[in-house]
């Protein structure tokens, strides 16, 4: 293997921005696979730090900023990707805080864990329209679509996404997890979402098993 | 226990007061925030609002809804907040009075579940059961101002905060201090609501049974319903304080003394807003800052001893900006009355009263504040006791000294059958859930907790405390009021 990949995924451990972008920009640059660059680079380093994590060596915080430098890295190998026709990551989660909701905190970091286990995850942000929730599963095709909400008045707009993407007759197509302090498992199975994580790491776990995939052996 | 000799509410005296930041170290976190409110500002999520504040003196950018605050805009504001108010009871005696003289319990808020007082399992929370427990905290005397302690989740979204105000009114004449209504049209409701229940506008005005906060959104944020709701309240004479939650490490830095500063910048900020817009409106300086777990990025339930450094700091900075405090108490994240929820209430407790909190909020929830129990607001009520007990202090008179009861008995003998202990032994502290029996009596009882105790008192209490009721009328008033919003509330969905 490119020993440059070994020294990307050496980068996003040390959480140096710097260098992992560098890096990136002179594989894609000269030539290499973008799909190697971002499985064997980008993906395997979050992998590993997901390992860690859950040997708690790591902390959340660490898992967020390295999230942050792989985003920054994938925004490099992403058009060369599309321009090789490659495939991207496994499988695609949508993720949004609902409409009404400005606290996007818990989302931002399920989003982060979710990249140690190998998902592609796209962030809608927060305060998000149901139509655009709905927009983006019509036009991604994730695996799973994750809503958020903090506020007792906001959380009631996940089931209108719910009801939404019936509608829009995109609900078998996906599976839904909700998540925010008022969230709880007897909430989810009355708005008929597939599952409820109380944190970002069970959120993980949920997805995986949403997605039939395992968690990488450590 | 007599009925009639209990008071129906139990402050506790502020005579106790540790202040371990130095001056200095004051002056270091007042400047720091001064600071951040004119070089970093606060984001305002309203185009009107911005306007008006920069007519007032604030640097506005209109774009980004960037309000920057220069220090003397600021502190010439909150000179105008005023130091000491009433908050009124719908009984006279529950009105209570912020003037350091006294501390005051509230009844914790708004959890969305809750423990079923009979199953003892965790379920969402109706409208019935924030009757259930807001008549449970009228009758417990250290509950002083009632939060909604959970939502009335099995009402409508768009008046939910109107019902849990009629559940509040129809159980309580405690003052009742409103944090659900966070948008301007509920505000109105609410105002509309305890108007009616004391008889005016100008009846609110002076007997304010009313009070209300808006929280700000951490990092520096502060949404345009909330803040169109404060001026609501504002305007209608009802104070109105800001609480400030920011999640050490993720809402704000990772140090305790940075964590400060955002909880200090929002609030003073906050203040200064309204105080730009309506001056003098009494509000209060609110602390609900905790800590993050690092490893899950939760909450951290495990609230210890960086949790007393902020009720340390911001009452001693509150009365430094001579507002009124509500600091952050009894925050655990056991699941049910425990060994830890003991110790991390009878800490912050005792923590947030020596640091001089004219309000502590809040009792009543397990789990990081997202689960209502019945239970702790009967354990807690025993803390707090303990706690006033201690800051009434021990008495050093000539009869407390008892130098001639000392010679009555001489060495050797006792004081139990003494006219002086008959006369002042009922002065002392008396457990009431304490587990002071024999270990053969725990086991004859099946090894009973405090928490079952605690459970029997309080499905006595809501089963037999009876609430002062409404004039007549009142509630049939109350409920046209809910029933215009609601109209309301569809035509605008479907206008």
């Amino acid at each position: 293997m490119d020993e440059r990949i070994l020294a990307l995924r050496e980068a996003l451990y040390a959480l140096d921005e710097a260098t992992a972008v560098g890096i990136t920009g002179e594989l894609i640059g000269g030539g290499a696979a973008p799909q190697e660059v971002l499985q064997q680079g980008l993906a395997e380093a979050m992998l590993e730090i997901g390992r860690r994590w859950n040997a708690g060596d790591v902390f959340l915080p660490e898992v967020v900023a390295a999230a942050e430098i792989f985003k920054k890295c994938n925004e490099i190998v992403e058009p060369a990707l599309i321009a090789a026709g490659g495939k991207t990551l496994g499988h695609k989660v949508v993720m949004a805080t609902v409409k009404g909701d400005l606290h996007d905190l818990g989302k931002n970091m399920v989003g982060a864990m979710m990249k140690t286990a190998g998902f592609e995850v796209h962030d809608l942000g927060k305060d998000v329209p149901t139509e655009r929730i709905v927009e983006a599963v019509r036009d991604m095709e994730p695996t799973i679509v994750g809503l958020s909400s903090l506020l007792t008045t906001t959380v009631p707009e996940q089931r209108n996404v719910i009801k939404a993407l019936e509608e829009a007759g995109l609900r078998r197509a996906v599976k839904v997890m909700v998540g925010g302090a008022p969230v709880t498992e007897e909430w989810a199975t009355e708005i008929g979402a597939d599952g409820f994580a109380p944190n970002a790491p069970e959120a993980v776990k949920l997805a995986l098993q949403l997605a039939g995939s395992e968690r990488p052996e450590a | 226990m007599s009925a009639e000799g209990t008071p129906r509410i139990r402050p506790v005296p502020l005579r106790l007061r540790l202040d371990p930041f130095t001056e200095d170290e004051i002056e270091r976190i007042h400047s720091a925030t001064l600071r951040v409110l004119e070089r970093t500002g606060m984001h305002i999520r309203s185009p009107r609002l911005v306007k008006e504040l920069e007519r007032a003196g604030a640097i506005a950018d209109h774009e980004a809804l960037r309000v920057r605050l220069p220090a003397e805009v600021v502190e010439e504001a909150i000179r105008l907040a005023p130091l000491t108010y009433r908050l009124a009871g719908r009984d006279p005696d529950c009105d209570i009075v912020l003037d350091g003289a006294n501390s005051y319990l509230t009844l914790d808020g708004c959890a969305s579940d809750l423990v079923d007082l009979e199953t003892g399992l965790r379920r969402s929370s109706t409208k019935a059961d924030l009757e259930r427990a807001t008549r449970l905290a009228d009758a417990v005397p250290e509950i002083t101002i009632i939060w909604q302690p959970v939502a009335a989740q099995d009402q409508l979204t768009a008046v939910q905060p109107l019902h849990e105000m009629h559940a509040q009114l129809t159980n309580t004449s405690k003052h009742i201090q409103q944090m659900t209504a966070i948008d301007p049209h509920n505000a109105r409701g609410i105002v509309e609501m305890a108007r009616i229940a004391v008889g005016g506008e100008r009846a609110l005005r002076e007997r304010p049974i009313l009070s209300a906060f808006q929280c700000t959104l951490s990092p520096l944020t502060i949404d345009g319903d909330p803040l169109e709701a404060a001026l609501v309240y504002a305007e209608a004479g009802v104070p109105c304080g800001w609480v400030s939650m920011p999640l050490m490490t993720a809402t704000a830095p990772t140090t305790p003394a940075g964590t400060v500063v955002i909880t200090n910048a929002e609030l003073l900020g906050a203040m200064a807003v309204v105080q730009l817009l309506v001056p003098g409106a009494p509000t209060f300086y609110g602390v609900c800052t905790s800590t993050m777990d690092l490893q899950s990025g939760s909450i951290a339930n495990a609230f210890g001893p960086e949790e007393q450094f902020f009720s340390f700091a911001c009452g001693q900075l509150a009365r430094r900006y001579g507002v009124p405090s509500e600091l952050g108490t009894f925050g655990t994240g056991a699941k049910t009355q425990d060994w830890q929820a003991g110790a991390q209430n009878m800490l912050s407790g005792l923590v947030s009263y020596l640091a001089g909190g004219d309000m502590l909020c809040a009792s009543g929830t397990i789990y990081a504040g997202s689960v209502f129990a019945f239970e702790t607001v009967i354990l807690d009520s025993e803390l707090v006791d303990i706690i006033r007990f201690m800051n009434e202090g021990m008495s050093v008179t000539d009869e407390d000294l008892a130098v001639d009861v000392i010679e009555d008995v001489g060495p050797g003998g006792h004081f139990l059958a003494h006219p002086h202990t008959l006369a002042n032994m009922r002065r002392g502290w008396q457990p009431r859930y304490f587990d002071r029996g024999t270990w053969e009596e725990w086991e004859a009882a099946g090894r009973p907790s405090p928490r079952d105790r605690a459970n029997e008192r309080a499905r006595q209490l809501v089963a037999e405390h009876v609430p002062l009721p409404l004039d007549n009328g009142v509630e049939e008033q109350l409920l046209e009021v809910i029933e215009t919003h609601r109209k309301e509330a569809e035509g605008a969905d479907h206008g």
